[in-house]
């Protein structure tokens, strides 16, 4: 078969619109498909319509600002999507392509443009920007959800922590509580049970100067209790002390006042005390406990001194990492840690056989310390003397 | 500082005349569109060429909202490029909207200006009632869908060259050749600012001589516009072209330089 091809008819039967303008707009030509397209008659549109003619007026406005510039400058333009307006007023979407046509000499003779019906591509396309939209809308929703779920996370979170505080604070308290009923209950058998000796031993003598002695000595034993059980109760007082209240405090003060308290025993004892605060001179304690922790550590190392020399007390403030430490030397007896290391800082507990023992002081001066944050350690050696370190405060 | 003023709005200088004119294009497009007119002045003109920031070359990264939300914003930069080159008694050539930013840059700083040309000028675009700009905000709404629906495919496309990713550089390539491309989310925001604005009331503020250029067939600057620009401004002569179209410097250049010319002289 023979392929003659008649270009007039494939133009016009060409499956895509066509049409042909001069440079200001005026169509002079089109295929069949574009006036099937715009519903117009040969007649109506050549030399009569604009390319303007079909667009709205916001497309003149992309059409005059975009669409020609464009065209001008590079000499064609491709898939510019527009809304053509028919010759019954309704509208079609088309993809047009377009090309300038010049002379020799560059002069813009025509422009050649063929349209596209894109109606069902745009539906999809619309079908396509609104699932986009919604897909948008929900990305969007859930960078919210997940916004709060975070700030929600971050909240649990600083609850966690806060309950982890508490918890740590129960727990120590229940640690304190459990030592302090041990120590209690363990602390008060003892002179109970001898009290309770004592008794039988009265009921069971007959003889008035024997009545008389056992008596003397259940005063003896119901004394000591007392003192105890006031121990027991100043401690339970600290414990108990939830908010306690920060005093601005200088060392220096605080240690004379000590100084004054004790001159009968420093005197009597020829103790030589000496004291230098200068490496952290003030902080912000409760002041009675600053001066309970002085008063017993100082009459502490007065009563444990050596008799073979003579005693040196010093006492001097150290920073630390960021720590404010109270450190308290002497050259006293010293204690063995091997032996009495974990029960050092127990209640009623005594290292020494000294007439003046009692053995409260330390477990206060602990109670103390760690119930504002701070904690105390002990360095010592037997006939050599001991030092105690004391962190006080981490916050400076 | 002048370094990075060059950058942000991609100054080219032409020309080796000893007059300075300082052409500014409109809304959609960008230096490009005075390709055709420079031959014939760069003998006599010293001339400045920028891209409006958010548009052609200029650093899209100094598109600030706030800054270009009125257009302030663009004469704020022309005073600055001005200062920056050390510019004076330049001829100022605002094409459409380019036209009202050189009317609020010659009003803010009137010393920088010898005249001011105004190619196709539009002070409001919105009908009101004893006013005709020629559209209705359901105009504009429309314009904001026909620039949505011919940026489909340029999002996916061109972003990666728009945010300076440099592994593609056959993209890069495209878009240089490509003309009128900018980011769509600025073109929309440029476009409100445009269309939208209201400049009616700045005219009379004007002191420079001033000429209007109109094309006698333009949809989106009728004569009407160019007339009541005209009746606005104090010293100012208008000339209607026998052209068509709302670019006469690229649908009839040569009109458009004679009328230019013709008016410096």
């Amino acid at each position: 078969m023979n392929f003659n091809t008649d270009y007039k008819e494939l133009y016009n039967n060409f499956p895509s619109g066509y049409f042909c303008s001069l440079p200001n707009g005026t169509i002079v030509d089109s295929n069949k498909k574009f006036l099937n397209l715009t519903g117009y008659t040969r007649e109506e549109l050549i030399g009569e319509k604009k390319f303007t003619d079909f667009l709205s007026l916001g497309e003149k406005i992309y059409f005059e600002n975009i669409y020609s510039v464009a065209l001008k400058l590079s000499g064609t333009i491709e898939e510019i999507n527009f809304n053509f307006i028919k010759k019954d007023g309704t509208k079609f979407p088309v993809l047009i392509n377009s090309v300038e046509i010049k002379d020799k000499e560059g002069l813009h003779l025509f422009t050649q443009s063929s349209v596209f019906n894109i109606s069902q591509r745009k539906k999809y396309e619309q079908e396509l920007l609104t699932a986009k939209k919604k897909a948008n809308d929900l990305s969007n929703e859930l960078i919210d959800v997940n916004k709060e779920l975070l700030s929600r996370a971050e909240l649990i979170l600083k609850q966690k922590l806060q309950l982890e505080e508490v918890n740590q604070h129960l727990e120590n308290k229940n640690r304190q509580l459990t030592s302090f009923a041990h120590i209690a209950s363990h602390d008060l058998r003892a002179p109970v049970g001898n009290l309770l000796l004592l008794k039988n031993f009265y009921k069971e003598s007959t003889d008035l100067e024997d009545k008389a002695m056992l008596f003397s000595k259940v005063e003896t034993v119901i004394d000591n209790l007392n003192g105890t059980l006031n121990e027991l109760i100043e401690t339970v007082k600290i414990q108990g002390n939830k908010d306690i209240t920060h005093d601005p405090i200088i060392f220096d003060f605080v240690f004379d006042k000590t100084l004054v308290i004790l001159e009968t025993q420093i005197l009597d004892s020829k103790a030589v005390v000496t004291s230098n605060f200068s490496e952290a001179p003030n902080i912000e304690y409760p002041k009675l406990y600053m001066e309970s922790i002085m008063l017993n550590l100082l009459s502490n190392s007065i009563r444990y001194r050596s008799p073979n020399r003579i005693a040196e007390i010093h006492f001097c403030t150290a920073v630390n990492n960021n720590e404010i430490m109270l450190i308290a030397k002497d050259n006293g007896l010293g204690i063995d840690l091997q032996k009495h290391g974990p029960k050092l800082f127990g209640l009623n507990n005594t290292f020494h056989r000294h007439p003046d023992s009692k053995g409260v002081g330390l477990f206060m001066t602990k109670t103390q310390i760690e119930a504002v944050g701070g904690s105390i350690t002990v360095e010592s050696e037997v006939d050599k003397g001991s030092t105690f370190k004391i962190i006080l405060k981490k916050n400076i | 500082m002048l370094k990075k003023i060059i950058a942000r709005n991609n100054i080219t200088m032409h020309g080796t005349g000893s007059k300075s004119m300082f052409l500014v294009h409109g809304y959609g497009c960008d230096q490009n569109m005075w390709r055709f007119i420079i031959p014939q002045l760069k003998d006599e003109y010293k001339i400045i060429l920028i891209d409006l920031v958010g548009s052609g070359k200029s650093d899209e990264n100094s598109y600030d909202l706030d800054k270009y939300s009125s257009l302030d914003g663009y004469a704020d930069d022309i005073i600055e490029i001005c200062d920056a080159l050390n510019l004076e008694d330049i001829c100022l050539v605002g094409h459409s909207v380019s036209a009202m930013i050189g009317l609020l840059t010659a009003i803010k700083r009137p010393s920088l200006f010898k005249k001011l040309i105004m190619i196709c000028p539009s002070p409001r675009y919105i009908n009101s009632e004893d006013y005709f700009g020629g559209f209705s905000q359901n105009d504009i709404d429309n314009l904001m869908e026909t620039l949505d629906s011919n940026y489909l495919g340029w999002s996916s496309a061109m972003a990666p060259v728009i945010m300076g990713n440099a592994d593609r550089p056959e993209l890069a390539a495209e878009l240089e050749e490509s003309f009128c491309q900018n980011n769509p989310e600025i073109a929309r925001h440029f476009a409100k600012v445009t269309f939208l604005g209201d400049n009616r009331s700045d005219l009379k503020k004007l002191t420079t001589d001033t000429l209007i250029i109109q094309s006698n067939t333009d949809a989106i600057a009728s004569i009407k516009v160019g007339q009541f620009v005209h009746d606005n401004i104090a010293d100012s002569k208008l000339v209607v072209l026998e052209t068509t179209g709302h670019c006469p410097h690229l649908s009839d250049p040569n009109q458009t330089v004679e009328a230019m010319k013709q008016y410096l002289t």
